[in-house]
């Protein structure tokens, strides 16, 4: 639930209002100039059609200096960002050869395993060695080595499923298993913030879409009960399959979903439950088994659970987990399985190796402490920002913290502003999130250390000081006070 | 004063924006700082500032809302090409809260332009067909119709 000030919301549809008035001028007159000017490709179509690149041509090349900034070192809680500059007005940048340590708070490096590891590097390296960077064939040709189907045994016995099927790429895992389980005549209901991957994989189905609003359990209810009073479109007849797609940890909101609700609702009306655990695998719940563990959900109640391994485990790469008949259907339909290169190799011995020292099973007990660290981390930091005035989203354990800002001026502001006192942090706006609410995202991870946050708490609470985004009172410091009274007397 | 964002079911991004609080009131003060805009610029009687006013809310409004067509952005891969502004609010539902609001406008400035004019010509005669043309455009049947193939497909 966000809660805005009525004028910053007035003056958040002001400013935008002024930006696109202003992008329209200069169209106008760029229309006029062009018509003057002579082109030879006449009797050729549009590349884009009607106006829409308006979004990226007048308002997203402004401020690109703020995203798709190139780092120089492997993005651990330090990182180097290569310095660029432009001599164009943001339209084009070069690179130069100097660099800046930043503080990384931009990563999904919630475990720390995205740099050197003392158990998973060298096994990688052997690894690398021993089978080389790529395996250089789909999973049925030649692509499969004994490494592959350790990781999806390895996958099934984190996850808690009877099997597993790996991938090479995260997105293509969505894209490409939606459109094999369901298809025309089906029905997908989605939640309305889930990620473009299962946008892009419902829409590739051809089933029916319906959406149903963000983790509102009672609004899933009615949207299910309608929809299956009504069946298929115009033809009325029962639906052949529902499907009900829903995310673990929201990447723009850090919200965690209301699973256990969910299922529950999903087994009245006999629907299957599809959960992407993209952000939440590895990262919540107690030995890091995801949002099943975290809210007491048992895992044979999800009937498919997909996940990454680029956010917790380092890696790259999706998984799907299910029952022994589906990961079987999977493995001879889906054409990701069947026509794209397996994934790499040293990459799955990375997963291996980090899911082993998550579940202690390299005689250290460094995953334990990682994930306690990870949460200590979240919460304290989640807490600190609150108290300074700050607008965070997301529930508590998550590591995902969005820090509102709204008006569209802030977003490079702070963005800048940060990077100039060497804190990287990653701001979104339009379309990724809605109009009103762009946000500055912050992801936490296991090797920040104590001061690495208090360092991050001081130079956010400047900025935002600097940009007006504590939106809230501050709480005041009574405890702190009180201290110091007692130790006079 | 704070108020809440609920989150909606529109997915598109395009129009969703007009679900939140806030826009009409934002709407409403555009309107009315751009009569004192327009009082200051051309040192004209109110009732011609009002007249300007709403000739310049038609043009805006009846090209950004009845002549345009998609979005302008390609994240949604142009499932909306077709469809106008207004026709893609409230994910083509009729009769919405939103609608209504916004056939009010331009009457209610209608009113007002002809009533500080004093009903006299040619003020009247441009006011009037404006409103006639916007009010229209926004009936519930003409979802979809394109007169004459006025801004049709190709």
């Amino acid at each position: 639930m966000i809660t805005i000030p009525y004028l910053t919301a007035v003056s958040t549809y002001f400013s935008y209002g002024l930006l696109f008035a202003f992008g329209q001028l200069r169209d106008f007159f760029r229309r006029f100039i062009d018509w003057w000017l002579t082109t030879n490709l006449h009797g050729y179509a549009p590349i884009c059609l009607g106006h829409e690149d308006f979004y990226i041509r007048r308002l997203y090349h402004r401020i690109q200096d703020c995203f798709e900034r190139p780092i120089s070192s492997a993005p651990d809680a330090w990182f180097d960002v290569v310095e660029r500059y432009s001599n164009d007005n943001n339209k084009t940048f070069k690179r130069t050869t100097k660099t800046s340590r930043c503080l990384n708070l931009g990563s999904y490096n919630y475990l720390g395993f995205g740099s050197f590891d003392e158990y998973c590097t060298p096994r990688v390296i052997e690894s690398l060695k021993k089978f080389s960077a790529s395996t250089c064939s789909s999973r049925v040709d030649a692509g499969t080595t004994f490494v592959h189907a350790e990781l999806e045994e390895c996958v099934t016995r984190f996850v808690g499923k009877p099997a597993a099927v790996v991938f090479g790429m995260g997105y293509a895992t969505n894209s490409a298993i939606i459109p094999v389980l369901i298809g025309k005549g089906g029905l997908i209901i989605s939640d309305s913030l889930n990620h473009s991957s299962i946008v892009n994989g419902a829409r590739g189905s051809g089933a029916t879409i319906r959406v149903f609003q963000h983790n509102t359990p009672s609004h899933l209810e009615r949207v299910l009960r309608e929809q299956i009073a009504d069946g298929q479109p115009r033809t009325h007849r029962p639906w052949k399959k529902i499907i009900v797609v829903v995310e673990g940890i929201y990447s723009m909101e850090g919200e965690i979903c209301h699973l256990p609700e969910v299922v529950a609702i999903c087994k009245k009306y006999k629907a299957y439950v599809y959960l992407d655990e993209a952000h939440s695998i590895g990262a919540i719940g107690k030995t890091g088994k995801g949002i099943c563990e975290l809210l007491g959900v048992d895992t044979a109640d999800v009937d498919v659970m997909m996940g990454t391994f680029t956010k917790s485990f380092g890696s790259c790469g999706g998984y799907i987990a299910g029952s022994k008949e589906l990961v079987q259907y999977l493995k001879h339909q889906c054409p990701a399985h069947l026509y794209a290169t397996s994934i790499p190799t040293p990459s799955a011995q990375q997963i291996i190796s980090a899911i082993k020292v998550i579940l202690g099973e390299d005689g250290s007990n460094r995953g334990a402490q990682k994930l306690a660290r990870i949460r200590e981390n979240s919460n304290f930091f989640r807490a600190e920002l609150q108290k300074m005035g700050f607008e965070v989203l997301g529930d508590n354990d998550s590591p995902v913290m969005p820090i509102m800002l709204y008006n569209p001026a802030k977003i490079p502001a702070f963005s800048r502003e940060c990077l100039r006192q060497k804190v990287a942090v990653v701001v979104v706006g339009f379309p990724a999130t809605p109009l009103l609410l762009a946000r500055a995202r912050i992801c936490i991870s296991a090797s920040h250390s104590r001061e690495d946050l208090i360092r991050a708490l001081k130079v956010i609470s400047k900025v935002g000081d600097l940009s007006g985004i504590k939106y809230f009172p501050a709480e005041p410091k009574k405890i702190e006070q009180t201290k110091n009274d007692i130790k006079l007397d | 004063m704070y108020v809440r964002a609920l989150p909606t079911t529109d997915v598109n991004r395009n129009t969703e924006w007009f679900t939140y609080p806030g826009v009409w009131t934002t709407y409403i003060l555009i309107l009315f700082f751009s009569w004192l805009l327009v009082l200051s610029v051309f040192h004209c009687s109110p009732g011609i500032a009002w007249t300007i006013v709403h000739l310049a809310h038609f043009t805006v409004t009846y090209h950004s809302f009845h002549w345009k067509k998609g979005t302008p952005f390609g994240d949604d891969q142009g499932v909306y090409n077709r469809l106008t502004w207004w026709e893609q609010i409230d994910n083509g539902k009729q009769l919405t809260r939103n609608r209504k609001f916004l056939t009010v406008v331009p009457v209610v400035l209608y009113l007002i332009a002809s009533h500080t004019t004093d009903y006299q010509h040619p003020m009247l005669f441009l006011n009037t067909l404006a409103v006639f043309v916007m009010v229209v455009a926004k009936f519930p049947h003409m979802h979809k119709v394109r007169i004459f193939g006025i801004n049709g497909d190709q």
